[in-house]
Parts: C-alpha cells; sequence; structure tokens
C-alpha cells in the first residue's frame, strides 16, 4: 500500500508501523467515576468496520510522525491522511 | 583518529590520578574509501551531526535563531540546505526537528550548535549514533535502484532533497548532495550492513 | 489421403514412415524451415539427455527441440504419459524441463521461454529410466484407480500405511523434477522502480500504449515477459503500417529505447498487482547466459506506478477430444509462432483442428511456406473462410482419437475419417489474459461474442486494459485501443497526449464458436495437462457434487499445478456448465492470484542470506572483545560477547563462574550499549516522564537516576529501566535491549497523540554512547584511575543513583551513572561511540591492578538472578507490578498508562503469584527452569499449581543453583519447601523457598 504523508507525500506502507483504530487517541479521563469502565472499553472494545475506518499508522522509518489514515478495510482505498497530533488536539488533547 | 588531531591534546599535562591512556577515535567506517568502476563510496570523515528541536510553540524564535546563526532559512521538510559557505547543511528531518551536518572532529559537536542557535532549540549530539557513506557517480542512480523504495529520478528527488526511509531493514537517511551525488546516514551499531548493501549495491550493477 | 479403417493398420502403416525427406536439413535440424526472425548467423549448441544439438541465436529451448526434431520431451505428473510441446509461451503446461547441472540445476522450466544459448543442458524430467521407456508409465495403466479425489478415497487401509508407505510411494512416483539439493550458487537482487505509466506486455497494444505515452512526456516502464518485444507481431504474418508486423515492432522498440523517459524491460515478467498501484515484477537477466558472471540472476522489481495499461495479450485454449495429450498436438497459434518467428515446423503432415477461423489462417501459413496441410477439421458446419488448395476441409467434425503413443501418428475424426498425420494444430478460441485483473479481486465477466472471459468487477487502482487482454482480439483494434487508453491514462495525470494516426492493420477473422470438447470421444480427453485433469475427471466431480468452480478445481486439482490452469480451466468451466445446464456466466470462474508465472524463491530472498539475512549490529567494544576470547550471542539484531574465555577454561561454565566471582569480589566490565537510550528533553519532560511511567520523574533530582516501572494500558508490566535527570529539562531514558524500538514508539504515540499539549521531545541515543558497566567492591577505585580528577567519586559527593557528565582520560567527555543490576557498588559509564573499543582497553589498563576482568551477557545474567533483578523472563506481557512486588511502584495519585487499570480485582489479589528466590534443599541439584510448584503432599497436576521457575543460574558466589520464580502468595511462604516439578524433564525436587536476594539483601553493597 500506499500512504499519502500529509507533509511527505507518497510514502509506501513497509515504511510504517500499523497500531489500530484511531479512537486510541481519545484516552478516557483517569479521574472519572466509572474510570475503570471507561478504561476497559479503551483498552478492549473496538469496532471492526468493514469499510471505513480511522487507524493510526506511525511513519517509524521516516519522520517519526504518527498519522490518522482513513482506510477502507475492503478495498484498501484511503480516503483521507492527517497528522495524528492536530487529530488528537482537535479533539481536545493537550497536557 | 581523534587523538592524531594537531588542534587538540586529550592528555593533560600533570594528571596525577588518571591513568595514561589516549583515547582513540574510531568510527566504525572511518577512512573507507573504494572506487567501483564509474562510482565511488566513500565516508566523510568528521561528520558531525547535531539534531535540533524546535520547543513548543517557540517556531518563530528558532526559525531565526538559524537564520541568524547559520544564514539560510530552516528548509521545508525533506529538503535540506547548505549555509553559504558549504560550512553546514541542514536538514528538516520532520515538522519539529532537523540535523545540522557538519564537519568536525572534536566530540562537542553539541556545543558548536548551541553557539549558533543559542537556546532557541533543544540540542542533542547524534554525531556517533550515525554513520555516512556518500556515493558518487554516474552508476549511483542505478546502484541506489536496488535498494531504496523513494523515487530518485532527478525529477522527483530534486538537489538537496532529503529522505528518511527504510533500505534493506536498516533505516536511512539520504540526502542528495549533487548531480550524481548522495550522502546516506545509517545507525552506526549496524554499519557492517550499511556497508555491505551499499558496496552490493554498487557491484551488482557496475 | 489414405483412409485407414482399422486404427491398428494405421499405427503399422506409420511405423514404416520415414522422416525427414522433404526437409532441408540444417545442421541436423530437420524441422528447420528457411522462414523465421532467429540468427541463423549464430549456431549454438546444446544438449538434451546428453544428446547433442544445434539450434540458432533467438530460439528457444522448445523452438530448437523441435526443429532437431524431438518431439517427445516430457513425461506426465501423475500417469507418466509421454508428453510433448503444446504452447510457444509461458502457459506451456508441458515441456518443463531440468536445466543445468550440479548445483545450478533448476528443475520445472518451461522449455517453450527458455532462451537458448551456448552449452545449455537440458534433461527431461519425471521418468525413471529413459525418457523413452519409462519404467513409470505403468500408472497410466492403472488410471481407473488414480481418478480424481484418488487421494481421498484410496490407499485409506490400513491407516498407519498411509504415512508410511502409500504417500512416500505416490510423491515418488508424482511430481515433476528433482532439486540438485545444494545451496543455489546464483545470487538474486531486488529494486524499486517510479513510473507514470507502466505497460505490461509489449505486443501491438502494448508497444502503442508505451510509444504515446512516451512521446507525451511521461515517465513510461514497457515490461515483456519474452526476450524479444512484439508479442504476437513476431508469430503472424499480418502487417502494420506498410511493413511485416515484426519490423514495425522493432522500429517502434527501437523509438522507446532512444527516449529518456522510457524503460524498456524485457525478460521482465510482471507477475503481480498489489495494492495503489503497486507491481510486482521478476527480471531475468543472466538465465540466457551460460554464467551469471557474478552479477545477480534475477532482479525482484517493486514497481511503484500511478497508472497501468494491462497489454498482457491472449492465450489460445484447446479442445478436448481423446488422446490429445500426444507429442506433436499444438496450438494452433503456436505452431504460427514456431514457424514464422523461429522457422520451425512441427512436422511433415499436419492437421488442423479449430472451432474458430484463427485456427485457419495456421493452415494458410503452413501452407504458404509449402508445408503439408492435410486437412482442417472444423466443429462448425460453415464453408471455408479462405481458399486453400490442396487442403481437405472437413466440417462439422472433430477428432475423436488419436493414433501414437511417443508421439502422434494418426487422428480419427467423429465422421470416421482417419488421417496419417504426425503434428495436428488445435485452436479453440482465445482467452484474454486477464489474470492480473483478478489479484485485487476483480471478477471477469463472460462475453458470449467472443466466448471468453474479459476483465470485470472492479480493477486494480489505476489499472486500465487495452487490447486481447480486454477481448478486443483484431490487430487494428489492439493497436488503437493501446493508444486510446494510454492517452486516458496520461491525460488523467496531467499530460497532454500527442495526436497520432493509428498505423493501418490487417485484421484478422475472429469468427468463432462455442466448442470445447469432442462429446464422442470415448478416451481420456485432458484438460490440464500439467496435473493430469483430464473431462472424466470434470464429469466425476460433478457426480460426486464437487459442482462449484472453486470445489471443482479443489477435489480434481484443475488449474492448480505452476501454470494455474491457463490453458486448462475455460475448458473445463464450459465441460461443467454443460453438465449443470447452467451458462458459462453462472457458472462462475476461479480468479487468478499473483504469481503470473512461477517465481523462485531465491527472488524473494532476495540478497537476504547468510550472514546478512538481516542486519547485524555490534557493540562499540566489539573488536576488542573479539580479540579477548568473547563468545558472541545474538540479542535480537545485536551480536553481544556471551563470555570471554581465558586459557585452560575448559568450558563456557569455567569462563562464565570466573566472571561472576571476580566481578562480585574486585571489578568487572561489560558493554551494556545495547540497552535503549533515549534523549528526552523539554519543559514537560518531567512531567511527560510521569505520564508513562508508573512512578513519579518530576520530582527526581538533577543528577540522580531513577528506576522506573512502565505499564501497558492494561496494567501488566511493559518495560523497565533507569532514567537520569541530566538537567532541568534533559533526561536520558533507558530501555531494555529488546524493547528500544517498541518504548521509543510508545513514547512518541504518547507525546503526539495523548498528550500533543506538552514540550517534550525525543530522539534515540543508543547508538551513540558506548555504555560500560563497571561492577564490584573495587569499581570505583578503577574509575578513579579514568575519570579526570576534578570529579569527586567519593560516595558522599556521587552516592548510589547519582549521574553526571565528566570527563575522563584527560578531556574526553563522558557521562557516569551510579547504577547496578548486579547489586554490587557498580557504575555506568558512557562515552561517544568512536570511543568505546579505546574505552574498554583503557577501563581494563586502568583495572589490570585491580584484577579487573570483562564479562558478558551468561555472567550479567548470574548476577541479576542472584540479586533478584527481573528480566524478559520475569517480564513476560502477564507479569503485573504486584506480581513482583513492586506494587507500590504504580501511582495512583497522578494520571499514568497502565495504573487505572493495574488496580483491577484480579489483578491484586493478595493470593496471586509473587517473586521469590529458589534453591534446591538437596545444594548439589541443579534448578530446573519452567518448573512448576506443587505443595508438599498435593498431586502434581495443573488444579494444584502453584507457581513456575522463571530463572535459573548456578551461582558461583553461593556455590549451589539458585532461581526465581513465581508462586502463589510467595512473599507468605518463605522457607517452605515446595515440590518443582518439570513433566517435561521428567524431574522433580525439593526446592525452598527464600528472598529473590541471594546476595547483599540490605542493599549495603551498592551503596557502599
Amino acid at each position: 500500500m500506499i500512504i499519502e504523508h500529509p507533509l511527505l507525500g507518497p510514502r509506501d506502507a513497509a515504511e510504517f508501523v500499523y497500531l489500530g483504530d484511531a479512537c486510541l487517541i481519545d484516552r478516557p479521563d483517569w479521574q472519572a467515576d466509572d474510570a475503570a469502565e471507561q478504561f476497559h472499553e479503551y483498552g478492549y472494545l473496538r469496532d471492526n468496520p468493514a469499510g471505513e475506518h480511522q487507524e493510526l499508522w506511525y511513519h517509524e522509518q521516516g519522520d517519526r510522525s504518527w498519522l490518522v489514515v482513513t482506510r477502507d478495510t475492503l478495498s484498501h482505498e484511503i480516503t483521507k491522511v492527517e497528522m495524528a497530533r492536530d487529530v488528537a488536539k482537535a479533539r481536545g488533547r493537550g497536557k | 583518529m581523534w587523538r592524531s588531531s594537531p588542534r587538540i591534546s586529550l592528555i593533560r599535562k600533570g594528571s596525577g590520578f588518571v591513568v595514561k591512556f589516549n583515547l582513540v577515535s574510531a568510527p566504525p567506517l572511518a577512512g573507507y574509501h573504494q572506487a567501483f568502476g564509474g562510482v565511488t563510496l566513500h565516508a566523510p570523515e568528521d561528520l558531525a551531526i547535531v539534531n535540533m528541536a524546535v520547543p513548543l510553540g517557540g517556531d518563530a524564535r528558532a526559525l531565526k535563531a538559524v537564520n541568524t546563526g547559520y544564514g539560510v532559512d530552516l528548509p521545508e521538510l525533506g529538503k535540506s540546505v547548505e549555509t553559504k559557505k558549504g560550512a553546514a547543511r541542514l536538514v528538516r528531518l520532520s515538522p519539529d526537528q532537523a540535523f545540522v551536518i557538519f564537519t568536525h572532529p572534536a566530540p562537542d559537536a553539541e556545543d558548536v550548535v548551541t553557539k549558533r542557535v543559542k537556546k532557541a532549540m533543544y540540542l542533542t549530539d547524534q554525531t556517533d549514533v550515525w554513520t555516512g557513506l556518500e556515493i558518487n557517480g554516474p552508476g549511483a542512480l542505478a546502484a541506489l535502484e536496488r535498494v531504496c523504495p523513494i523515487d530518485l529520478n532527478p525529477g522527483a528527488f530534486a538537489m538537496g532533497d532529503a529522505a528518511r526511509t527504510v533500505m534493506e531493514h536498516l533505516g536511512v537517511l539520504i540526502i542528495r548532495t549533487g548531480e550524481d551525488r548522495y550522502l546516506l546516514l545509517s545507525a552506526s551499531s549496524s554499519a557492517g550492513s550499511f556497508l555491505h548493501m551499499l558496496e552490493t549495491s554498487i557491484r551488482n550493477v557496475i | 489421403m489414405t483412409q485407414v479403417e482399422h486404427i491398428g493398420q494405421a499405427f503399422k502403416f506409420f511405423e514404416d514412415d520415414e522422416r525427414g525427406t522433404q526437409r532441408i536439413s540444417v545442421f541436423g535440424q530437420d524441422n528447420r524451415v528457411s522462414a523465421g526472425l532467429v540468427n541463423r548467423a549464430q549456431r549454438l549448441t546444446f544438449s538434451f539427455n546428453g544428446k547433442e544439438m544445434t539450434g540458432f541465436q533467438g530460439d528457444t529451448l522448445a523452438s530448437a527441440l523441435l526443429a532437431n526434431g524431438q518431439m517427445l520431451v516430457g513425461r506426465s505428473f501423475k500417469y507418466h504419459r509421454p508428453r510433448g510441446i503444446l504452447t510457444a509461451g509461458s502457459e506451456e503446461p508441458n515441456a518443463l524441463v531440468e536445466l543445468r547441472s550440479g548445483a545450478a540445476k533448476e528443475p520445472n522450466t518451461r522449455a517453450t521461454v527458455t532462451e537458448l544459448f551456448d552449452g545449455l543442458e537440458a534433461k527431461s524430467q519425471n521418468h525413471r529410466g529413459s525418457l523413452n521407456f519409462d519404467l513409470m508409465a505403468m500408472t497410466d495403466f492403472a488410471s481407473p484407480f488414480l481418478t480424481a479425489g484418488f487421494y481421498y478415497k484410496t490407499f485409506m487401509w490400513p491407516k498407519a500405511f498411509w504415512e508410511k508407505v502409500y504417500e512416500p510411494i505416490i510423491r515418488k512416483a508424482a511430481g515433476l523434477g528433482s532439486l540438485s539439493m545444494q545451496d543455489d550458487p546464483d545470487s538474486y537482487d531486488k529494486g524499486f522502480l517510479h513510473c507514470d505509466l507502466l505497460v505490461i506486455g509489449a505486443g501491438p497494444s502494448g508497444l502503442m500504449a508505451a510509444l504515446s505515452a512516451a512521446r507525451a512526456g511521461a515517465r513510461v516502464i514497457l515490461a515483456d515477459e519474452d526476450f524479444l518485444p512484439g508479442g504476437r507481431l513476431n508469430s503472424e504474418v499480418l502487417e502494420v503500417g506498410g511493413m511485416a508486423g515484426s519490423t514495425w515492432a522493432a522500429k517502434t522498440v527501437a523509438e522507446l529505447a532512444s527516449m529518456d523517459n522510457v524503460r524498456m524491460m524485457t525478460r521482465t515478467t510482471v507477475y503481480g498487482a498489489y495494492d495503489h498501484g503497486i507491481y510486482g515484477a521478476l527480471e531475468r537477466c543472466t538465465d540466457h547466459l551460460a554464467t551469471s558472471q557474478g552479477k545477480p540472476r534475477q532482479i525482484l522489481w517493486r514497481v511503484y506506478s500511478k497508472r497501468a495499461v494491462l497489454a498482457a495479450g491472449s492465450t489460445e485454449r484447446p479442445i478436448a477430444f481423446g488422446n490429445n495429450d500426444r507429442p506433436g498436438i499444438m496450438m494452433a497459434g503456436a505452431v504460427r509462432t514456431y514457424l514464422n518467428r523461429f522457422g520451425v515446423v512441427p512436422g511433415k503432415q499436419m492437421a488442423v483442428f479449430t472451432n474458430n477461423d484463427d485456427g485457419w489462417q495456421t493452415a494458410a501459413d503452413l501452407h504458404d511456406a509449402g508445408m503439408n496441410v492435410a486437412a482442417v477439421i472444423d466443429s462448425r458446419d460453415v464453408d471455408a473462410p479462405m481458399v486453400l488448395p490442396g487442403v481437405r476441409h472437413i466440417r462439422g467434425q472433430g477428432i475423436m482419437n488419436t493414433i501414437g503413443r511417443k508421439g502422434v501418428k494418426a487422428v480419427q475424426t467423429t465422421g470416421g475419417v482417419t488421417l496419417p498425420v504426425d503434428a495436428v494444430a488445435v485452436s479453440g478460441g482465445w482467452n484474454p489474459n486477464v489474470h492480473l485483473t483478478c489479484h485485487q479481486r476483480g471478477r471477469p465477466e463472460w462475453r458470449e461474442d467472443i466466448n471468453a472471459f474479459v476483465p470485470g468487477g472492479v480493477l486494480p487502482v489505476g489499472m486500465a486494459v487495452a487490447g486481447a487482454a480486454n477481448g478486443s482480439m483484431t490487430l487494428s483494434a489492439c493497436l488503437a485501443e493501446g493508444q486510446a487508453v494510454a492517452d486516458t491514462q496520461i491525460t488523467d495525470l496531467g499530460f497532454t497526449p500527442v495526436a497520432a494516426e493509428v498505423p493501418v492493420a490487417s485484421d484478422e477473422s475472429v469468427n468463432g464458436a462455442a466448442f470445447w470438447h469432442v462429446k464422442e470421444s470415448r478416451n481420456r480427453a485432458w484438460l490440464d495437462q500439467q496435473n493430469d485433469v483430464t473431462v472424466k475427471d470434470v464429469k466425476q466431480s460433478y457426480q460426486e457434487g464437487f459442482r462449484s468452480v472453486e470445489h471443482l478445481k479443489r477435489y480434481t486439482t484443475l488449474g492448480m499445478a505452476t501454470d494455474q490452469g491457463k490453458t486448462a480451466n475455460i475448458p473445463a468451466l464450459a465441460i461443467m456448465s454443460e453438465l449443470t445446464g447452467k451458462p458459462i456466466q453462472d457458472t462462475g470462474t476461479t480468479i487468478f492470484r499473483p504469481p503470473y508465472t512461477p517465481v523462485p524463491i531465491g527472488a524473494f530472498g532476495g540478497r537476504s542470506r547468510g550472514k546478512d539475512f538481516r542486519p547485524y549490529r555490534l557493540t562499540p567494544s566489539h573488536k576488542w572483545a573479539e580479540e579477548n576470547g568473547a563468545s558472541f550471542v545474538n540479542v535480537g539484531n545485536w551480536m553481544r560477547a556471551e563470555w570471554y574465555t581465558q586459557p585452560g577454561e575448559k568450558g563456557w561454565r569455567d569462563s562464565v563462574d570466573r566472571e561472576a566471582l571476580t566481578t562480585r569480589t574486585a571489578v568487572g566490565i561489560c558493554d551494556v550499549t545495547t540497552l535503549g537510550k533515549i534523549d528526552i528533553k523539554g519543559k514537560d519532560a518531567g512531567a511527560f516522564l510521569d505520564k508513562v511511567y508508573s512512578n513519579t520523574f518530576s520530582t527526581l533530582k538533577v543528577g540522580r537516576v531513577r528506576y522506573g516501572l512502565m505499564l501497558r494500558e492494561d496494567g501488566i508490566c511493559y518495560d523497565d529501566g533507569t532514567t537520569a535527570r541530566l538537567e532541568d529539562n534533559h533526561y536520558v531514558m533507558t530501555t531494555t535491549t529488546a524493547n528500544a524500538v517498541l518504548v521509543y514508539r510508545r513514547l512518541e504515540f504518547a507525546r503526539q497523540c495523548l498528550w500533543p499539549g506538552m514540550d517534550v521531545h525525543l530522539i534515540s541515543t543508543t547508538d551513540g554512547w558506548a555504555q560500560f558497566a563497571v561492577a564490584g567492591p573495587k569499581s570505583r577505585q578503577l574509575l578513579r584511575k579514568v575519570v579526570d580528577k576534578e570529579f569527586d567519586l567519593s560516595n558522599d559527593a556521587f552516592p548510589f543513583m547519582a549521574c553526571g557528565k565528566v570527563t575522563v582520560f584527560g578531556d574526553a567527555p563522558a557521562r557516569l551513572f551510579r547504577i547496578s543490576f548486579s547489586g554490587e557498588l557498580a557504575y555506568e559509564i558512557a562515552v561517544p561511540a568512536r570511543f568505546g573499543n579505546s574505552m574498554i582497553e583503557g577501563l581494563m589498563k586502568a583495572g589490570k591492578r585491580f584484577g579487573a576482568v570483562p564479562y558478558g551477557t551468561e555472567a550479567l545474567g548470574v548476577m541479576r538472578i542472584e540479586k533478584g533483578h527481573c528480566t524478559a523472563n520475569e517480564l513476560t506481557g502477564q507479569t503485573t507490578a504486584h506480581n513482583i512486588g513492586l506494587g507500590k511502584m504504580v501511582s495512583q495519585k497522578k494520571e499514568c498508562i497502565g495504573n487505572v487499570l493495574s488496580q483491577r480485582e484480579e489483578l491484586i489479589r493478595e493470593d496471586d503469584v509473587k517473586l521469590v528466590g529458589l534453591r534446591p534443599v538437596d545444594r548439589s541439584k541443579g534448578l530446573i527452569a519452567g518448573s512448576h510448584f506443587i505443595t508438599k503432599g498435593d498431586q502434581a497436576n495443573m488444579a494444584n499449581d502453584q507457581g513456575w521457575m522463571t530463572s535459573v543460574a548456578w551461582s558461583p558466589n553461593l556455590g549451589h543453583s539458585v532461581g526465581l520464580g513465581f508462586v502463589k502468595s510467595g512473599d507468605q511462604r518463605k522457607g517452605e519447601v515446595i515440590r518443582a516439578v518439570s513433566p517435561v524433564h521428567g524431574t522433580e525436587m525439593d526446592v525452598e523457598i527464600v528472598s529473590a536476594h541471594f546476595i547483599d539483601p540490605e542493599g549495603k553493597r551498592l551503596r557502599g
């Protein structure tokens, strides 16, 4: 596969490491009353869509960026690639 | 070898406690030079590398410091730029990270860069992390084609372009430094595999 | 034409026939005629089964064998039937031979694509005794017992016989060539190519596509499996642009070759279409040479294309009829190739059997070349599409049976006509080569008008198909479509096509009928000649309920040979469709997988052989270690010294015991560079470490080191190590050797995805610093001789867990850490890696007066077990901080990875296993790692399992075996004697549960 890196252009997927669902960015609040339940869901429960999927890829043999890649799991079509850092910030993550 | 450099003496006179011993600098590929038909492979001497990390929110200050210290702007991602007198090459590796590559034999490269950019960036000496090989000659492109997944066609990889990628399972930073000349940097611990990779590639195409 | 009523008479008649009388004999090449594109000035000598023969430059092995009248070239896979050459291309199922000899021997090579070279050695395969008198040919007579699915039905009794008797016999009888059983003497390479347009196939469509794209300025790669580009243009007498097709092809290739933006790759098979425009291609660089002269034999290319044009042409399919596998029975298009390209005819008296007009072209070409064509047998009851004086037209009939054994001698038609012929050209129509369109699961669609499958469904991204591969079966259509499709493709990329006239070409007639097999045939009619599958096998498959194409394929093995059924699949499918009464489009088709043609494993391996199978990493002191008796062990990619053998030491234990003892009594030095080092800088560096470690680092003082424990998000231990604070905003983290890359990755994840608002920067410095552990009671004295005098190393100034930047041997920069893995007074000292090899010399020189020894990973392991420190044996990915007695290190007062889930009930049970030390009650016994613990008096079973032994070592310091292990509530059971049982080793012994700290449990030494 080819991943269109937002800053570096098309790169072979061989340069990347796959992690999984981009919901891993949404790490729960450790102080929430139901933190244990939330972390359980965060750690173990995933959707496994046959179709569009937002997932995390790490450009290990490249600029070391984490990317959020929107990929169709049936056709492997990649429709969107974003810097995970920007996605995380947009989802309200900070310090 | 560093100790043979006339500029610095490592032996402090009158040292009472310390054993008299000369630490010898022996980077893995030091002195390597080999010509293969139309291609030469050469380990540049005394290549110093310092990482510059741009502090969060400190972009403007960092860019200014680089310009003041080196007289050039920090290049775009995937590009490198030589300072006016060719004293150093700045390579942008990621949004908040760049390498300064220059020739400097002493093991204090970080101090050299600190003098230029002050505290505008976080610096880390990377000199001994990497080992460099320069491939030069009309057959260089054909040799690199055997290992490099990046499109190095002159139209796609212009002079000064830089890319970090993987070749034969080795992480490699490749920079086009001339018409048919490329500087490749890879981890110093796997220097033997790195050299083998390039030698084999050249032998297979010449 | 003599018509013989009785088959036996026909047989006798042709036995008396004399060969070669009407031929121009060229150097003994009885079947060579005057046409062709071979270079007659360059004669080549080769051997087949030891017999010397000649051919010409430009021949394939197949064309040269035919030229020499060698019709029988091999024996079939299952029944050992005599087989000849069926095709002239890569679809060949029969003519598989062994090339070369010794280590370079290569079995199962298709003679039809083997370029002839001087000195080529070829041998036939799959026979015992000679090719002519194969002792295994009796299997053919046993064929009633060996039909489809026989594997599943026969040889079932007695059961024990299958593995030991039946299977070895069957395996020996079946199969094709044999391996040399030696290392492949050739080298292979890989490579990467980039282009705007990849054109697959250099026939008329491909040449037009490449030409048009190249003229427009696109970067073009044109790849063809043949060594002579042109495709069918080299096989036909058709004209293009007023010249012979082959001449036009050569001129076009010359123009392409002169353009900088074109890469012309002959002898290159594009074997697979992968995601996002990536193609796999195999270039055969030296297969056409006697030796590879030190260069890679083949290159496996990964081609990155923005667009691709598949112009792979089409493959002619046979018609199944009785005994249609005899040598001399060939595809009609192949006969034209041998005639027009190679100047070879396969026989003296030929018949053509066709269901379409194109078959007639073979008769015409043979006729025009002055050959004897006995008849054209057309399955259609139609008028002859062309006038061929003297050629008999047998209409509305088929060949029912053939006569001969090692070569065809006569054919018998359904109408009772027997023709004495020594070669038959068969045409069942043409199948577009849709293979690569299926590699991303595209499903071909049936086109009634051409009776063939054409590309369908979703094609691989960026691919378009042109010419015969797309079902466009005439030359002018191929030329026009090649250009049009390429123009569309490059327009997408922003190029402006150069409007060029498509050259005028002659058009062939493509009328044909759906006719798949001769139903009247009572003899076996072969479909898949490589796997020996017949029409009868398909019928049997149907009768036994294996009716879907996928079942048919697996039950009969049809299409599962190395040719993937290129000539077999469609006729078999059509027969299944007849049996089920469903039209072909509803019967469906199997789809193809890569590779299009076989790719040697060596090519996939590339250069990765022997020492260079993967990168190896050396420690900075490797050279010194080599010179000083070290044995090395692979730790991931690293090579680490495991021990240093001294003169007189008889085994590794001698060395390891000495190293561990000397370190504990004097001082030892160990290269620990392999531990991961991550430079962490930024205003939020400390806060960041608090997030990723279970314990706190923001409170660590500058100049101090702390042990850190990293958890996974699920609360399980992930990694551990020490992290030093060198400056306010500067920490240096160490990781375990194995996890260096993984920890770095997670830290980047934490930095970019979880806490992107932190000012923190990471960079690996693992290779940058040569780091040595200097351990033992005399380590401070030793370092005093190394570290420059202005640095105070006293216990007060530089206590346990201190760190700092120092200089050594007069001004060389270094970092000093007072940390201990051995449990002794110990330091780690790091210098820039360039000084690493020299540094160990300096350390040894300074340590000489203290009796310093270098120690390797084994002594390191012994000492850490003696001290009760964990490594991967304990931190297995199932271990919690609670298990290793570090539960209190997991802070609940801050946010950090893993702390929430680490508090789950099951993970903090009081009666869970705890890390303990173990020693044998009988001190002379050696503990066994992996043993499970059983309470005394209990039965040794899983229900009574109390835990397991994780690490064991002989302790030279204590004089007995010591172990670490996990025992249920182990922290409460010190002093208890428990059984250590290892059913694997058949051992059992009593062991005592003790503290994991065998040495210096109070930690006085390391603080001293």
